[in-house]
């Protein structure tokens, strides 16, 4: 789960980091919180948001008023923005760059940092990436404190102190609400020691089972927002991915097999509709509601199911497909290629609905492309 | 021989007594897997046909040789259950729970390399040595004893290119899947570097995708270290930049991770890529010298 800069910022505060002192603005009436001068910021699940002038400093209320307005009803990156965060100015006299992630493949928490801040880290890292530092965290010692003397020695920051306090507490903040992400871009020095000045989260969706109240109160807040519809909770564990162009609708009980069949659909001549995949936790119910995901497209004109069972039972599955014929109907042509864990019984399950299945990956692929090509 | 498990493998199923851990515990013991005992919290004493039950890791550890543990414990529970696998000396533990919180298979992957367990998985359908054991989800049906082992990210593309193989007669050593990521135990690296040292294993199969770097490294090791023929399949040449594939590290962004890339660099380490499970046949019987 992506947050928001304030709500970031607010974990920030939490954990004793300093921040700007701030408002969150969602109408014009709202401006008497607000001293000038101020930086009205958009709130928005995008970045570029300073180049599509989503930024903009205020000196006056009459000023803001017209920008609060203006930025309110702006779309970053096709997205609403949801509110405007409103601060008092900083005095910048440097920008760093400052995060802890956990990387693909890594078995550690890595710190990123780098003197170059306040300009898109990815930028950084193709124009200057000596600029750019890493380091990892064991997860049972923490930060120690000599890989933080070695960051302010690259940073050329001489508060080894203030800096130990800023990174220790950002540690605190991604370990105590399991984040995946978190990012102070740019983290300021000023005549008062470092502030950050923006904040960048993402939270584990898998660590919900112990976070419940944390994701709750940012599902309602964001609830609460202009703009901003409720989440609606996931309760499968499908993928599903619509794609731009394609006429043959996915349906695979495997990621990589739905990989490999989306380039047998490629290389059979045709395309795909959507990629869509049930995941880990499957039942007649699953196979179900990934048919209604898929058929709800009118791109689709075949429909290509890929089975092969592991932890998934092919009679639970043949159950769905059966279930969805009878109760919704099927307006397309059914390929369905059926192998592995309770195969026959799948098989006699379908058969006696009068639903031909395959064993053939290549054969269904092909079936479906020339079916999908037929009007 | 078989890398990592075979025939005389003592097994220990952790949460044995749960939906999951029970179905497939009887899949396992069926195929013929060694599960000489069964642990979950309050359940000691009981049994599951014929497995003893015990409340702790440690008592089952006290009155039985155990090689392997495989773990079906819910993800609140998993990270416990798993230090005391560990701590009792348990060499090998397969992760078959998918959602576990990042920070959880952090702990449980920094403690075990302390410790010299290897850790297969989170979300992971296991391991099959084809006649032998079998440690997860693999379809028994798919598989018959022989000498090509294969290593992939994903379940289901190993049950898939194992059916291929087995219809044209070819059977296998031993079947790894690694689980669809973003965080792993064993890698491609690892259960290449288990291949080429097991003796039955006479051609290599590595089944990548899409995403990460992991690919890349698994070509880097070849290059160096692996002397048996490697052949190797990337699926997601089709697929659309910046969108996750199912597995959540399964995502191109720019011209990084794509198909292509990791295509030529396993081309470049002597690596002969087939595009499709047939296409990955016909080069393996080439390598076997079959007709």
């Amino acid at each position: 789960m992506n947050l928001f800069e304030f709500q970031g910022k607010r974990l920030f505060g939490q954990k004793g980091i300093p921040i700007p002192e701030g408002h969150i603005l969602t109408s014009t009436d709202e401006l008497d919180k607000v001293t000038f001068p101020a930086v009205f910021k958009a709130q928005v699940h995008s970045g570029g948001r300073g180049k599509a002038g989503g930024v903009k400093v205020c000196n006056s209320r009459e000023e803001a008023k017209e920008a609060l307005g203006h930025i309110l009803g702006m779309t970053i990156g096709g997205l609403p923005v949801a509110a405007v965060l409103a601060e008092g100015l900083a005095e910048i006299q440097e920008e760093f760059y400052l995060s802890i992630t956990l990387p693909a493949g890594s078995k550690k928490a890595m710190v990123m940092f780098s003197p170059a801040g306040g300009v898109e880290i990815e930028k950084v890292a193709e124009e200057d990436p000596e600029q750019i530092y890493t380091f990892y965290v064991d997860p049972f010692i923490g930060i120690t404190g000599y890989q933080i003397r070695h960051m302010a020695r690259k940073l050329g920051y001489g508060d080894v102190r203030d800096l130990a306090k800023i990174l220790t507490s950002l540690y605190d903040v991604f370990i105590s609400n399991d984040a995946t992400l978190v990012e102070i871009n740019p983290l300021v020095v000023t005549p008062d020691g470092l502030l950050a000045l923006d904040s960048k989260v993402v939270l584990d969706d898998k660590a919900v089972i112990r976070q419940k109240e944390l994701f709750d109160s940012i599902s309602v807040e964001n609830g609460s927002l202009p703009g901003m519809e409720q989440e609606e909770a996931k309760d499968d564990t499908i993928t599903y991915v619509p794609l731009d162009s394609g006429s043959v609708g996915l349906i695979s009980d495997g990621a990589g097999t739905g990989m490999l069949t989306l380039d047998l659909i490629r290389d059979a001549g045709g395309e795909a509709a959507c990629f869509c995949e049930m995941g880990g936790l499957t039942s007649p119910e699953v196979m179900y509601s990934a048919m209604e995901k898929v058929l709800k497209d009118p791109k689709v004109k075949s429909l290509l199911v890929v089975l092969i069972g592991g932890f998934n039972r092919m009679d639970e599955m043949a159950e769905g497909i059966v279930r969805y014929r009878d109760e919704k109907g099927l307006e397309v042509p059914i390929s369905v290629r059926m192998c592995g864990t309770l195969e026959e019984e799948g098989e006699k399950i379908m058969k006696s609905a009068g639903l031909p299945i395959c064993r053939d990956l290549l054969e269904a692929v092909r079936t479906s492309v020339q079916m999908a090509g037929r009007e | 021989m078989s890398a990592l498990i075979n025939e005389n493998t003592n097994v220990l199923v952790a949460g044995i007594t749960g939906k999951s851990g029970a179905l497939q515990t009887r899949v396992m013991k069926e195929y013929g897997t060694k599960i000489v005992a069964g642990v979950t919290p309050g359940k000691g004493g009981q049994e599951l046909d014929g497995i003893p039950v015990y409340d702790l890791v440690q008592e089952a550890a006290l009155e039985h040789r155990i090689d392997a543990a495989i773990s079906f414990v819910p993800a609140k529970a998993v990270k416990d259950s798993a230090f005391e696998i560990i701590d009792s000396g348990i060499k090998f533990l397969v992760l078959t729970m998918e959602e576990i919180p990042s920070q959880d298979v952090i702990e449980i992957l920094n403690y075990a390399d302390a410790h010299g367990t290897r850790i297969l998985g989170p979300g992971t359908a296991g391991l099959i040595a084809p006649g032998k054991c079998k440690l997860g989800a693999h379809p028994p049906m798919m598989y018959m004893e022989g000498d090509v082992s294969i290593v992939s990210k994903s379940g289901a593309l190993s049950y898939e290119i194992g059916k291929s193989l087995t219809e044209a007669g070819i059977g296998q050593s031993t079947v790894m899947a690694l689980g669809g990521g973003p965080l792993w135990g064993m890698t491609q690296r690892d259960a290449i570097a288990l291949f080429q040292e097991d003796p039955q294993t006479k051609v290599i199969v590595l089944l990548g995708e899409i995403g990460g770097t992991m690919e890349e490294d698994a070509a880097d090791f070849i290059a160096e270290h692996v002397t048996k023929p490697v052949v190797s399949m990337i699926v997601g040449r089709a697929a659309p930049e910046g969108k996750s594939l199912g597995h959540a590290g399964a995502i191109v962004q720019g011209n990084k991770g794509t198909a292509q890339s990791k295509i030529a660099k396993l081309k470049e380490a002597g690596v002969q890529v087939g595009r499709t499970p047939q296409e990955m046949v016909e080069i393996i019987r080439k390598i076997r010298g079959d007709n």
